[in-house]
Protein backbone atom coordinates (compact mmCIF):
# COMPACT_ATOMS: atom_id res chain seq x y z
CA UNK A 1 0.00 0.00 0.00
CA UNK A 2 2.14 2.77 -1.12
CA UNK A 3 -0.28 5.65 -0.29
CA UNK A 4 0.36 5.01 3.31
CA UNK A 5 4.19 6.04 2.49
CA UNK A 6 3.18 9.13 0.70
CA UNK A 7 3.66 12.38 2.77
CA UNK A 8 0.48 14.39 1.28
CA UNK A 9 -1.52 12.47 -0.59
CA UNK A 10 -3.92 15.41 -1.60
CA UNK A 11 -1.23 16.66 -3.29
CA UNK A 12 0.51 13.63 -5.30
CA UNK A 13 -0.63 13.79 -8.65
CA UNK A 14 -0.15 10.23 -9.54
CA UNK A 15 -1.78 8.30 -6.10
CA UNK A 16 -5.10 10.82 -6.00
CA UNK A 17 -6.32 9.81 -9.14
CA UNK A 18 -5.77 6.01 -8.31
CA UNK A 19 -7.20 6.25 -4.48
CA UNK A 20 -10.10 8.65 -6.22
CA UNK A 21 -10.73 5.70 -9.04
CA UNK A 22 -10.46 3.31 -6.12
CA UNK A 23 -12.74 4.94 -3.57
CA UNK A 24 -15.64 5.48 -6.17
CA UNK A 25 -15.44 1.35 -6.95
CA UNK A 26 -15.93 0.85 -3.69
CA UNK A 27 -18.67 3.41 -3.44
CA UNK A 28 -20.17 1.55 -6.59
CA UNK A 29 -19.58 -2.13 -4.63
CA UNK A 30 -21.67 -1.21 -1.66
CA UNK A 31 -24.84 -0.26 -3.31
CA UNK A 32 -24.82 -2.71 -5.75
CA UNK A 33 -23.94 -5.12 -2.83
CA UNK A 34 -27.20 -3.99 -1.22
CA UNK A 35 -29.45 -4.81 -4.90
CA UNK A 36 -27.90 -8.30 -5.49
CA UNK A 37 -28.62 -9.01 -1.41
CA UNK A 38 -32.14 -8.00 -1.88
CA UNK A 39 -33.06 -9.33 -4.93
CA UNK A 40 -31.24 -13.02 -4.02
CA UNK A 41 -30.39 -13.58 -0.42
CA UNK A 42 -32.15 -10.91 1.20
CA UNK A 43 -32.30 -8.14 2.87
CA UNK A 44 -35.41 -7.95 5.23
CA UNK A 45 -37.21 -10.46 8.16
CA UNK A 46 -39.22 -12.32 5.83
CA UNK A 47 -37.31 -12.65 2.49
CA UNK A 48 -34.33 -13.86 4.87
CA UNK A 49 -36.18 -16.17 6.40
CA UNK A 50 -38.08 -17.78 3.33
CA UNK A 51 -34.08 -17.73 1.80
CA UNK A 52 -32.70 -20.01 5.26
CA UNK A 53 -35.48 -22.01 5.94
CA UNK A 54 -37.63 -22.20 3.38
CA UNK A 55 -41.80 -21.66 3.15
CA UNK A 56 -44.20 -24.91 2.91
CA UNK A 57 -47.07 -22.36 1.79
CA UNK A 58 -44.80 -20.97 -1.11
CA UNK A 59 -42.39 -24.04 -2.39
CA UNK A 60 -39.55 -22.39 -1.29
CA UNK A 61 -36.70 -24.84 -0.59
CA UNK A 62 -34.41 -24.07 2.47
CA UNK A 63 -30.73 -22.54 1.56
CA UNK A 64 -28.22 -26.14 2.03
CA UNK A 65 -25.58 -26.01 4.45
CA UNK A 66 -22.64 -26.07 1.50
CA UNK A 67 -24.76 -23.16 -0.28
CA UNK A 68 -24.87 -21.52 2.94
CA UNK A 69 -20.85 -21.82 4.12
CA UNK A 70 -19.97 -20.71 0.38
CA UNK A 71 -22.43 -17.78 0.83
CA UNK A 72 -20.44 -16.89 4.04
CA UNK A 73 -16.58 -17.92 2.62
CA UNK A 74 -17.22 -15.62 -0.19
CA UNK A 75 -18.48 -12.78 1.97
CA UNK A 76 -16.08 -12.92 4.60
CA UNK A 77 -13.29 -12.59 1.66
CA UNK A 78 -14.89 -9.55 0.00
CA UNK A 79 -15.43 -7.70 3.35
CA UNK A 80 -11.57 -8.59 5.08
CA UNK A 81 -9.89 -7.22 1.30
CA UNK A 82 -12.46 -3.98 0.75
CA UNK A 83 -12.70 -3.03 4.73
CA UNK A 84 -8.68 -3.54 5.17
CA UNK A 85 -8.19 -1.05 2.03
CA UNK A 86 -10.54 1.16 3.12
CA UNK A 87 -10.04 1.80 6.20
CA UNK A 88 -6.53 2.44 5.64
CA UNK A 89 -6.85 5.25 2.83
CA UNK A 90 -9.68 6.76 5.76
CA UNK A 91 -7.08 6.94 8.32
CA UNK A 92 -4.55 8.04 6.21
CA UNK A 93 -6.88 10.99 4.91
CA UNK A 94 -8.99 11.53 8.63
CA UNK A 95 -5.55 10.84 10.68
CA UNK A 96 -7.09 13.76 12.81
CA UNK A 97 -10.61 13.55 13.03
CA UNK A 98 -11.68 12.21 16.31
CA UNK A 99 -14.44 10.32 15.09
CA UNK A 100 -11.88 7.92 12.76
CA UNK A 101 -11.35 5.62 15.32
CA UNK A 102 -14.72 5.12 16.33
CA UNK A 103 -16.07 4.44 12.56
CA UNK A 104 -13.09 2.05 11.66
CA UNK A 105 -14.18 0.06 14.85
CA UNK A 106 -17.99 0.17 13.93
CA UNK A 107 -17.63 -0.80 10.53
CA UNK A 108 -15.41 -3.67 11.23
CA UNK A 109 -17.40 -4.95 14.08
CA UNK A 110 -20.63 -4.87 12.94
CA UNK A 111 -19.10 -6.33 9.89
CA UNK A 112 -17.85 -9.56 11.80
CA UNK A 113 -21.45 -9.30 13.59
CA UNK A 114 -23.06 -10.06 10.22
CA UNK A 115 -21.37 -13.06 9.82
CA UNK A 116 -21.66 -14.46 13.02
CA UNK A 117 -24.69 -13.62 12.95
CA UNK A 118 -26.18 -15.28 10.13
CA UNK A 119 -24.14 -18.49 10.95
CA UNK A 120 -26.26 -18.64 13.95
CA UNK A 121 -29.21 -17.89 12.89
CA UNK A 122 -28.79 -20.96 10.58
CA UNK A 123 -27.13 -23.22 12.71
CA UNK A 124 -28.22 -22.24 16.11
CA UNK A 125 -31.63 -20.06 16.68
CA UNK A 126 -33.98 -17.82 13.92
CA UNK A 127 -33.69 -15.16 16.82
CA UNK A 128 -30.81 -13.51 15.82
CA UNK A 129 -32.01 -13.01 12.72
CA UNK A 130 -32.70 -9.03 13.53
CA UNK A 131 -29.09 -8.84 14.47
CA UNK A 132 -27.57 -9.73 11.18
CA UNK A 133 -30.10 -7.13 9.57
CA UNK A 134 -29.00 -4.10 11.98
CA UNK A 135 -25.22 -5.22 11.65
CA UNK A 136 -25.58 -5.61 7.44
CA UNK A 137 -27.35 -1.74 7.80
CA UNK A 138 -24.75 -0.91 10.43
CA UNK A 139 -21.74 -2.22 8.41
CA UNK A 140 -22.90 -0.70 4.85
CA UNK A 141 -23.70 2.84 6.25
CA UNK A 142 -20.68 3.24 8.34
CA UNK A 143 -18.39 1.97 5.24
CA UNK A 144 -20.68 4.34 3.28
CA UNK A 145 -19.92 7.01 5.09
CA UNK A 146 -15.92 6.31 5.56
CA UNK A 147 -16.06 6.31 1.71
CA UNK A 148 -17.75 10.18 1.40
CA UNK A 149 -15.86 11.03 4.30
CA UNK A 150 -12.55 9.90 2.44
CA UNK A 151 -13.57 11.55 -1.03
CA UNK A 152 -14.15 14.84 0.50
CA UNK A 153 -10.87 15.21 2.51
CA UNK A 154 -8.94 13.61 -0.51
CA UNK A 155 -10.80 16.21 -2.93
CA UNK A 156 -11.19 19.32 -0.57
CA UNK A 157 -7.87 21.03 -1.24
CA UNK A 158 -8.63 20.45 -4.94
CA UNK A 159 -4.42 21.85 -5.89
CA UNK A 160 -3.45 19.41 -8.38
CA UNK B 1 -2.58 7.26 12.90
CA UNK B 2 -0.79 4.15 13.95
CA UNK B 3 -3.19 3.07 16.47
CA UNK B 4 -6.21 2.78 13.10
CA UNK B 5 -3.45 1.05 11.49
CA UNK B 6 -3.04 -1.74 14.40
CA UNK B 7 -7.08 -1.64 14.68
CA UNK B 8 -7.41 -2.51 11.07
CA UNK B 9 -4.75 -5.19 11.11
CA UNK B 10 -6.13 -6.99 14.41
CA UNK B 11 -9.97 -6.74 12.63
CA UNK B 12 -8.52 -8.26 9.21
CA UNK B 13 -6.81 -11.08 11.37
CA UNK B 14 -10.19 -11.90 13.05
CA UNK B 15 -11.77 -12.29 9.15
CA UNK B 16 -9.09 -14.44 8.35
CA UNK B 17 -9.84 -16.86 10.97
CA UNK B 18 -13.40 -16.48 10.54
CA UNK B 19 -12.06 -17.66 6.76
CA UNK B 20 -10.38 -20.80 7.76
CA UNK B 21 -13.02 -21.72 9.82
CA UNK B 22 -15.28 -21.41 6.78
CA UNK B 23 -13.15 -23.18 4.56
CA UNK B 24 -12.73 -26.25 7.01
CA UNK B 25 -16.44 -26.29 7.55
CA UNK B 26 -17.09 -25.70 3.68
CA UNK B 27 -14.45 -28.70 2.65
CA UNK B 28 -15.89 -31.07 5.86
CA UNK B 29 -19.82 -30.25 4.49
CA UNK B 30 -18.84 -30.58 0.36
CA UNK B 31 -16.39 -33.16 0.72
CA UNK B 32 -16.00 -34.67 3.65
CA UNK B 33 -12.69 -35.23 5.82
CA UNK B 34 -11.78 -38.82 4.89
CA UNK B 35 -9.41 -40.50 2.02
CA UNK B 36 -12.56 -42.14 1.05
CA UNK B 37 -15.13 -39.14 0.69
CA UNK B 38 -12.23 -37.04 -1.49
CA UNK B 39 -11.75 -39.90 -3.59
CA UNK B 40 -15.70 -40.50 -3.67
CA UNK B 41 -16.28 -36.62 -4.62
CA UNK B 42 -13.57 -36.38 -7.06
CA UNK B 43 -13.58 -39.78 -8.98
CA UNK B 44 -17.58 -40.33 -8.62
CA UNK B 45 -19.60 -43.02 -6.51
CA UNK B 46 -21.81 -44.92 -8.15
CA UNK B 47 -23.90 -46.27 -5.03
CA UNK B 48 -24.84 -42.60 -3.84
CA UNK B 49 -25.28 -41.23 -8.08
CA UNK B 50 -22.47 -39.07 -7.50
CA UNK B 51 -20.89 -38.18 -11.12
CA UNK B 52 -17.06 -37.78 -11.15
CA UNK B 53 -15.36 -34.19 -11.67
CA UNK B 54 -14.18 -33.32 -14.97
CA UNK B 55 -11.31 -31.38 -15.70
CA UNK B 56 -13.23 -28.17 -16.49
CA UNK B 57 -15.35 -28.17 -13.39
CA UNK B 58 -12.05 -28.78 -10.90
CA UNK B 59 -10.60 -25.47 -12.94
CA UNK B 60 -14.21 -23.48 -12.57
CA UNK B 61 -13.53 -24.23 -9.00
CA UNK B 62 -9.73 -23.58 -8.34
CA UNK B 63 -9.93 -20.31 -10.97
CA UNK B 64 -11.17 -17.89 -8.27
CA UNK B 65 -9.20 -19.39 -5.06
CA UNK B 66 -5.78 -19.69 -7.39
CA UNK B 67 -6.41 -15.63 -6.88
CA UNK B 68 -7.75 -15.52 -3.54
CA UNK B 69 -5.02 -17.70 -2.14
CA UNK B 70 -2.04 -15.97 -3.96
CA UNK B 71 -3.92 -12.56 -2.59
CA UNK B 72 -5.08 -13.63 1.10
CA UNK B 73 -1.16 -15.07 1.77
CA UNK B 74 0.64 -11.67 -0.03
CA UNK B 75 -1.28 -9.97 2.12
CA UNK B 76 -0.78 -11.71 5.54
CA UNK B 77 2.93 -12.21 4.97
CA UNK B 78 4.04 -8.59 4.09
CA UNK B 79 2.61 -7.66 7.54
CA UNK B 80 5.28 -10.01 8.52
CA UNK B 81 8.06 -7.46 6.94
CA UNK B 82 7.21 -5.11 9.97
CA UNK B 83 7.59 -7.19 12.81
CA UNK B 84 11.07 -9.18 14.41
CA UNK B 85 9.97 -11.98 12.70
CA UNK B 86 10.94 -11.37 9.54
CA UNK B 87 13.97 -13.66 9.08
CA UNK B 88 11.62 -16.41 9.13
CA UNK B 89 9.73 -15.09 6.34
CA UNK B 90 11.76 -16.57 3.68
CA UNK B 91 10.62 -20.04 4.83
CA UNK B 92 6.98 -19.15 5.76
CA UNK B 93 6.39 -17.80 2.13
CA UNK B 94 7.94 -20.87 0.47
CA UNK B 95 5.79 -23.33 2.74
CA UNK B 96 2.16 -21.68 2.19
CA UNK B 97 2.54 -21.34 -1.74
CA UNK B 98 4.00 -24.68 -1.67
CA UNK B 99 1.10 -25.98 0.03
CA UNK B 100 -1.26 -23.78 -1.58
CA UNK B 101 -0.04 -25.39 -5.01
CA UNK B 102 -0.36 -28.78 -3.60
CA UNK B 103 -3.96 -28.02 -2.08
CA UNK B 104 -5.38 -26.94 -5.42
CA UNK B 105 -3.54 -28.57 -8.03
CA UNK B 106 -4.22 -32.27 -6.24
CA UNK B 107 -7.57 -32.88 -7.77
CA UNK B 108 -6.26 -33.29 -11.17
CA UNK B 109 -3.99 -36.15 -10.14
CA UNK B 110 -6.72 -37.66 -8.57
CA UNK B 111 -9.43 -37.63 -11.55
CA UNK B 112 -6.38 -39.39 -13.46
CA UNK B 113 -6.70 -42.25 -11.00
CA UNK B 114 -3.59 -41.58 -8.35
CA UNK B 115 -5.39 -41.71 -5.00
CA UNK B 116 -2.43 -40.95 -3.40
CA UNK B 117 -3.36 -37.31 -4.13
CA UNK B 118 -6.31 -37.36 -2.41
CA UNK B 119 -3.77 -37.60 1.14
CA UNK B 120 -1.82 -34.86 0.08
CA UNK B 121 -5.52 -32.64 -0.62
CA UNK B 122 -6.27 -33.69 2.92
CA UNK B 123 -2.55 -32.98 4.42
CA UNK B 124 -2.03 -30.10 2.36
CA UNK B 125 -5.13 -27.80 3.30
CA UNK B 126 -4.72 -28.66 7.24
CA UNK B 127 -1.15 -28.12 7.17
CA UNK B 128 -1.58 -25.00 5.40
CA UNK B 129 -4.58 -23.75 7.60
CA UNK B 130 -2.12 -24.64 10.88
CA UNK B 131 0.77 -22.29 9.08
CA UNK B 132 -1.75 -19.80 8.14
CA UNK B 133 -3.09 -19.93 12.34
CA UNK B 134 0.77 -19.45 12.66
CA UNK B 135 1.29 -16.66 10.84
CA UNK B 136 -1.92 -15.16 12.46
CA UNK B 137 -0.35 -15.41 15.63
CA UNK B 138 2.71 -14.07 15.24
CA UNK B 139 0.94 -10.70 13.81
CA UNK B 140 -1.37 -10.98 16.66
CA UNK B 141 1.64 -11.16 18.67
CA UNK B 142 3.45 -8.39 17.12
CA UNK B 143 0.69 -5.90 17.27
CA UNK B 144 0.59 -5.69 21.30
CA UNK B 145 4.52 -5.05 21.66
Amino acid sequence: MRFTLIKDIKRDNTMKPIINGLLLFTLLYLVSDFFVSYHSFGLFSQQLKNTLFGNMEEFIEPISKGALLEYLHTQIFFMMMLLLTLSAIFARLCSKKRYMLTLINTVMLSAILTIIALAFTYFLTPLLLNLYIISYFTWHTAALFMVLISLWSLNRDSSV
Amino acid sequence: MIQAYKYSILYFLLFSLLLLLSSALLFDAKIGLSIESILHYYQGDAKHFVAAKSFGGILKIILPHIFAFGLFMMVILHFVVFTKYKQQLHYLTLASFTLALLELFSPFFIIQGFEFFAYIKLVSLFTLEILLLYILYLLQKSIYL
